[in-house]
């Protein structure tokens, strides 16, 4: 493992966190750079938490909550695109491409696409390379 | 009081093999506050659980990280765990090695798994107590809306034991079975089942009826709502525990379908059965009578119905001759199918088109031409009558009341969002149901499932008189608060309010019973103000830490 494509994705405990248990039961086999922080709904993800992310680290951040006008709790998923919108904005501001953070919907079923959407960030961060941050900094 | 650590590692009866326990053991022992790692072959079943627990008391350690299955599976029987052995349930942390590790990747893992538990462990490290607390609720409901849905929901309730006060804005309960003439599928006639309900309400036991009152106000929270009720000139205050709407809907003819305004031969499907009733308001005996279907759009299953029923009416108390124009026949429903089979055995004929057919009026007839799909040929019928369907629409006052009581509407302007985490009943507010035609389902066998769930979610709030909360797990900081109302606006639940603390100060608080914990009010406080145990920012950024380690 190692490399420069750790993941941090915040998963709502309603819809991502069963999709990628579900995942897990039907043997997808998802590249395994990816850390899931089980949170009560997306909405509960602060722009703070995702910049945190990136300082400790992280090369790649995803906020996953329930699928669009199905939230468990009606508007966390689209807060949570607001800031992850926000999140973008600042990251590019401090030199750190947007690209490396993104907000998913699904539904608890949809491992298919928790899956895939690991593995496609995955991909995107090789080609990104190291972040500005990690440059120089600590690496194991 | 210093944190003492005690971690258990389950390798699910040997079967995650691409960890290495061991090795993992090795590696957490060092850790400061760490107690010990045990590692154990099946948690989840009694010796395993008999085993924790000894090795809990033993060491007497005061924090539990477990790496096992997923949480959703294992957390809540742990949890009661250690409530059994005094332990607050919340000093309980998981890491989910199984589904989301071992299981999701082929190749050897360990060090993931590491890395999820030094997260659960960062996290151990802050958690809090938090202390269950009983709080009383008030068993009296509310039940707005006096026509089946709302008269059967009171009677289920009082039934039930608990008592039930039913608003209705009318001068007599009934709502649309005060109007109807004949059901379909059902044994009783609408007058008949209205009759029996009326009674058994004017009989039953912890019910009280007020009739041209309306609601004007809803305030509080699940288990303590006070409303005021306008009737007559005055209003007045109540209080309840939970609240049923079921306001019902209205039915009318879309202007858009038809450029022919309803004349005396075009009439809606409540003009039908109004003439059906008083038959002497007619002339002559129609002779040829056409129905029309699906217009606009085809969510027309109540629709459907009714010209089922209708045709079979006419046809048998005046033998007309009876033809159905639409687009795809909705035969879901309770009885549609039979009624269906009914109509086609009696000689009623259905036209079924793809483009909106032509309507226009001569002589005194309605002549209606379409092109049949199935036959391929123009039609063109001449009728004495044409019956146009009408809509389910939401009730005068929906938009209103759903302010009042800050719920959303769907795309038809009907109660209840398409979201399924509301489905069936509920409103997003706990304690507030939705039943019966205000939520779309508009015909009676719908409505009573939406009753029975309504009811059982009633109970499962009030039935005991009280409820358990964990007190305090999202908390606002009243030193911190500066009163800008932001989570009062964006809390989903309506679960904050704003209460005086001293009199120079107010603050928001969150109503326990009514938080539905998801923290939305934590992100978005500007004063930082409100914390969230189990998922504070320290507490979240202290599982971020652990990521780069
Ligand atoms: C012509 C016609 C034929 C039908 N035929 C059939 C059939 O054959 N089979 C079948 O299953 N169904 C049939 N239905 C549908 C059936 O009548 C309804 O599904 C059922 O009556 C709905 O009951 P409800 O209590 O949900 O709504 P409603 O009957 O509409 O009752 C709502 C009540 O709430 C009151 N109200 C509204 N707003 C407020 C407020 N703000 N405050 C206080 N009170 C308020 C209204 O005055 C009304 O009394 C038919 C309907 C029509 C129109
Ligand atoms: S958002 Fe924060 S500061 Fe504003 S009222 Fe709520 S708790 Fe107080
Ligand atoms: S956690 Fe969610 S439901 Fe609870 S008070 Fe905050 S915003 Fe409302």
């Amino acid at each position: 493992m190692g490399g420069n494509n750790k993941i941090v994705a915040f998963c709502c405990e309603n819809s991502a966190c069963a999709a990628a248990d579900r995942a897990g039961k039907i043997r997808l086999y998802y590249p395994d750079n990816v850390r899931v922080i089980r949170v009560p709904c997306a909405g509960r993800v602060d722009v703070l938490h995702i910049l945190k992310a990136f300082e400790k680290g992280a090369d790649g951040v995803l906020v996953m909550g329930c699928q669009e006008e199905a939230c468990r709790h009606l508007t966390g998923n689209t807060r949570a695109r607001e800031r992850v919108k926000y999140a973008e904005i600042l990251l590019k501001e401090s030199g750190i491409d947007g690209e490396r953070v993104r907000m998913v919907n699904l539904a608890p079923e949809m491992a298919h696409k928790f899956a895939q959407e690991v593995s496609e960030m995955t991909e995107r961060l090789k080609g990104l390379g190291p972040t500005p941050i990690k440059n120089g900094g600590p690496q194991r | 009081m210093q944190v003492k650590i005690g971690i258990f590692l389950c390798d699910c009866g040997g079967s995650l093999r691409n960890i290495d326990f061991p090795k993992i053991r090795g590696n957490l022992e060092k850790l400061e506050g760490v107690a010990f790692v045990d590692i154990s072959h099946n948690l989840c079943l009694e010796e395993g659980g008999k085993a924790l627990a000894s090795r809990i008391l033993s060491e007497d350690i005061n924090r539990v990280v477990i790496a096992a299955c997923s949480p959703e599976l294992c957390e809540h029987n742990f949890m009661r765990l250690l409530e059994s052995l005094r332990l607050n349930p919340n000093f309980l942390s998981i890491a989910n090695i199984r589904e989301q590790c071992s299981w999701a990747h082929k190749e050897d893992v360990t060090g993931k798994a590491l890395e999820l538990l030094r997260m659960a462990i960062n996290k151990a490290r802050l958690l809090q107590p938090l202390e269950r607390k009983e709080v009383p609720v008030n068993q009296e409901v509310l039940v707005v809306g006096g026509g089946f849905s709302g008269m059967e929901s009171t009677l289920e309730l009082s039934q039930l034991g608990l008592r039930a006060t039913l608003v209705e804005k009318g001068s007599a309960l009934g709502g649309k079975l005060s109007e109807l003439e004949g059901f379909y599928g059902l044994g009783a006639s609408p007058k008949e089942m209205l009759g029996s309900m009326t009674r058994a309400i004017e009989e039953g036991k912890n019910i009280e009826v007020l009739t041209s009152a309306e609601v004007t106000r809803v305030e509080g929270e699940v288990g303590n709502f006070t409303v005021r009720i306008r009737r007559g000139g005055e209003e007045f205050p109540r209080s309840f525990g939970a609240i049923i709407f079921a306001t019902g809907y209205r039915a009318g003819i879309l202007p858009r379908d038809f450029e022919l305004r309803p004349s005396v031969n075009i009439i809606s499907q409540r003009n039908l059965i109004e003439i059906l009733q008083a038959p002497e308001k007619l002339e002559r005996k129609p002779e040829t009578i056409g129905f029309i279907l699906d217009v606009s759009d085809e969510s027309s299953r109540l629709a459907t119905l009714l010209v089922l029923n209708n045709a079979l009416a006419v046809k048998e108390k005046w033998g007309s001759e009876a033809y159905v124009f639409c687009r795809n026949l909705k035969v879901d429903s309770d009885g549609a199918e039979k009624l269906y089979r009914e109509a086609r055995a009696t000689g009623i004929a259905f036209l079924k088109f793809e483009k909106k057919p032509q309507i226009s009026e001569e002589d005194g007839r309605v002549k209606v031409e379409a092109k049949d799909v199935l036959l391929g040929e123009e039609i063109s019928l001449s009728c004495d009558i044409l019956v146009v369907e009408e809509k389910g629409l939401p009730p005068e006052g929906t938009e209103a009341l759903s302010s009042i009581l800050n719920i959303g509407l769907d795309s038809q302007g009907f109660y209840q969002n398409e979201n399924v985490y509301l489905y069936p009943v509920d409103s997003g507010r706990k304690g507030i149901f939705l039943v019966g035609a205000c939520r779309g389902d508009l015909d009676i066998s719908r409505a009573s499932m939406d009753v029975a769930s309504a009811v059982m979610g009633v109970c499962e709030l009030l039935a005991s008189g009280k409820a358990i909360v964990e007190a305090e797990k999202v908390r606002v900081d009243p030193d911190k608060c500066r009163a800008c109302l932001t989570c009062i606006r964006v809390c989903p639940h309506g679960a904050i309010r704003l209460v005086r603390v001293n009199t120079e100060k107010e603050v928001a608080q969150i109503y326990d019973l009514a938080c539905e914990g998801c923290g939305i009010c934590a992100a978005i406080c500007p004063a930082k103000a409100i914390d969230f145990e189990g998922y504070t920012d320290e507490q979240i950024l202290a599982e971020v830490e652990a990521i780069g380690e």
